[in-house]
């Protein structure tokens, strides 16, 4: 329908086992004296995906990128970028660019001359140079400020800068380490669509690693959270939100509630859960891979729980369902936060947006709830 | 009645008067603040306490003696107790009188002495600061990207020299480089030499590099040693090989540097006296040694001034240049 290149957000590679990977992480490791920041990490990313490498501070995750551009070497494991392996390759070799967290410009250089700086370093004609400058300082929307040092740009333009340095080279993959942490609010939400835009129109593969879920899950074709030098899961921005494999993945990407449990019913078509956190039992309309008596967790997000002041009809014989009283209500404007206390002492956080304008019916302080929930709302957790 | 009920109310009204407006309290007595006050008055703030130390001392040793200088070298030789005349005369009638005489200065232009030795001067100051710097920007280099705890240590080394007196090891190096000093017996062991060392032009380089060395590597070092490490990352990353990354990120980058340690080598090497005079031949001309051979051994007080004063113009001069070099880096 555009005349951009095909991208992986379109055709999905990794849903088609035939595809050839066009980066191959194997088995990487990497130990920095007795401390491991990466251990085990095998990750394929296809042609024109936009990877997102998710996880808080010391979860490997940048420590990994720079693997990937040549900065660290490899304790274990290899890594093939379009089916080289790059063992042994310095940076200044590998088809990869990298985009630096403080964007590292060269001070002493003029804007031109810092996007020029990688074109020079290949030794092509001042004519081409001169032209790719100017198509990618329009692609950056820095047209005039050529001649400026980057002591005289604002934070979000020096951003636009390092961007247009890293892509300048036309890499074959690009590397963002955390390429909107520096900016305010407002900008980083502007920059995230421009982000994306420019990976649309330019077609290169990028690997962007972020702290922010949010930011993950606007940006990119599939995320990879991390935890403690391990992929904790791999999957769309969707997956990751709706299916968690795990409690810390649950528990990392937006808020959750979870409940511990034990099976007491196990057929192929629903799953009981009888839950002393919960204070009644769970039903689960689909089949889950566990066994009788197993200790489980629940997991369900706040906007999958409906609140009423009256007792629902029972229509899980008499699972799914749960009273308590609202304890705090948080206004946020589009939507409002209910805090629940349950019966067990345990707390529920129900958020219900507000579609109505001063709704008089809302459920206030100190009432007593109805808190229910579909037959598949939740997610079932066996780590 | 109503002569009462005016007296309760004059009452009241006294009473309220005195609640209402108790006696000012007496101001506390601040000795300090009274000083403040009249120092105030009389044009003084805080600031010329932070000021004031500085300025004297620039004046009381800077200035008077310059000016002294200047004077001397504005009057003529004559011998005897001071060995010039001077400047002002006064006549019984109470005229003033003052005599300026430029003839040392002429003397100075007419005698290519004092150029030939200028010259050789800058010339013997411009190759030990390139030297300096050839051999201090690796070290200041290889100490800025040391480990933090060997980084310390390398640093002491560097300055350790300055905990033994210069003139004692300006004589340790005479003692090395002597015809029968440790160098040549060393190389005699070989059968080669003994060469010629001590008392040349190669002896006073190598003292100038030696004792000016730290004062290269300092200013080097604090500029290296800030240089942001993610950009040498982002020029091997956008394909510069390490020698290209160092001319065209590390070098530029530490020019500050550079030109800072550049002038603390120059400017003592330009006027250096010690050196050339312990380690240097007979044919080492240096500025510093025709002063010192004017004021002592001709006693000619007021040439020696004028070569005093032409000294300084001409050491100020390179160092503009050097001070504005440096500003322009600044800048950019």
């Amino acid at each position: 329908m555009l005349d951009h290149p095909e991208i992986a957000a379109d055709s999905r590679p990794w849903r088609d086992p035939a595809a050839r990977p066009f980066v191959r992480i194997r088995d990487v490791s990497k130990k920095f004296g007795d401390v491991t920041a990466v251990s085990g990490v095998s990750l394929d990313i296809y042609k024109g995906e936009l990877f997102c490498l998710l996880g808080g501070s010391g979860s490997g995750k940048s420590t990994l990128l720079r693997m990937l551009a040549g900065f660290e070497d490899l304790t274990t494991g290899t890594i093939e970028i379009d089916g080289q392996d790059m063992a042994g390759v310095p940076p200044y070799r590998r088809p990869v660019n990298m985009m630096f967290q403080s964007y590292a410009l060269f001070p002493h250089l003029t804007v031109w001359n810092n996007i020029a700086y990688g074109l020079k370093r290949d030794h092509l004609p001042r004519a081409e140079i001169a032209a790719r400058v100017a198509e990618l300082l329009k692609l950056v929307k820095l047209e005039g400020y050529e001649a400026r040092k980057p002591s005289q740009l604002s934070g979000g333009q020096r951003q636009r800068v390092a961007l247009a340095r890293a892509l300048a080279k036309r890499p074959k993959l690009l590397l963002l380490d955390e390429p909107l942490g520096a900016l305010d609010k407002k900008l980083r939400e502007e920059t995230q669509y421009e982000l994306v835009k420019i990976q649309e129109q330019t077609g290169v593969t990028f690997i962007v690693v972020t702290h922010d879920q949010e930011e993950a899950m606007s940006l990119s074709t599939r995320i990879g959270v991390m935890n403690q030098g391990e992929i904790a899961m791999i999957g769309e921005p969707h997956d990751i939100y709706e299916f968690p494999n795990s409690r810390f993945v649950a528990g990392f990407i937006g808020s959750v509630n979870l409940f511990e449990g034990v099976v007491t019913e196990d057929e192929d078509d629903h799953v009981r859960i009888r839950s002393a956190e919960a204070g009644g039992d769970i039903y689960v309309s689909h089949g889950v891979d566990c066994a009788p008596d197993q200790v489980l967790w629940w997991a369900i997000r706040p906007e999958k729980i409906t609140l009423t002041r009256d007792r629902p009809d029972a229509e899980f014989a008499g699972a799914n369902l749960i009273h308590g009283i609202v304890e705090d209500v948080v206004y946020l404007g589009d939507m409002s936060v209910f805090q629940v206390m349950l019966e067990s002492g345990k707390r529920l956080r129900v958020t219900k947006a507000n579609a109505l304008r001063g709704d008089p019916d809302a459920i206030g302080w100190d009432e007593p709830v109805w808190a229910s929930w579909s037959g598949n709302a939740g997610s079932v957790l066996t780590s | 009645m109503g002569e009462l009920e005016w007296q309760c109310r004059l009452g009241a009204d006294l009473m309220t008067t005195a609640l209402v407006d108790p006696a000012p309290p007496s101001p506390p007595w601040r000795p300090w603040g009274r000083l403040r006050r009249w120092l105030a008055l009389a044009g003084f703030s805080g600031r010329w306490a932070v000021i004031l130390p500085p300025l004297l001392w620039l004046l009381v040793f800077f200035l008077v003696p310059l000016v002294v200088v200047i004077k001397i070298g504005f009057s003529a030789s004559i011998v005897g107790q001071p060995p010039y005349l001077p400047l002002l005369t006064f006549s019984p009638q109470g005229d003033v009188q003052m005599t300026l005489h430029l003839s040392n200065f002429i003397f100075l232009a007419q005698d290519h002495l004092y150029l030939d030795a200028y010259l050789s001067s800058l010339k013997i100051a411009a190759i030990s600061t390139v030297l300096a710097l050839f051999i201090g920007y690796p070290m200041a280099y290889f100490i800025a990207r040391s480990p933090d705890r060997l980084r310390n240590m390398l640093l002491m080394l560097v300055i350790l020299p300055f905990w033994s007196s210069f003139l004692l090891r300006v004589y340790a190096w005479i003692g090395l480089l002597k015809n029968n000093g440790v160098i040549n017996n060393f190389l005699g062991l070989f059968h080669i030499g003994p060469f010629t060392l001590l008392y040349t032009d190669f002896a006073v380089y190598l003292g100038i590099v030696y004792t000016y060395l730290p004062f290269m590597i300092l200013p080097l070092y604090t500029n290296l040693v800030k240089l942001d490490g993610a950009l040498l990352e982002a020029s091997a990353d956008l394909g510069a090989k390490p020698f290209r990354t160092f001319l065209s990120v590390t070098l530029p980058l530490s020019l500050p540097g550079i030109v800072a340690g550049s002038m603390l080598v120059f400017i003592p090497a330009i006027g250096e006296y010690v050196i050339p005079q312990l380690l240097g031949g007979p044919s080492t001309l240096m500025i510093g040694r025709v002063l010192w051979d004017e004021f002592f051994t001709n006693r000619d007080w007021p040439v020696a001034s004028a070569v005093a004063i032409a000294m300084l113009v001409a050491v100020v001069a390179p160092l503009l240049f050097l001070q504005r070099a440096q500003n322009a880096v600044v800048e950019r």
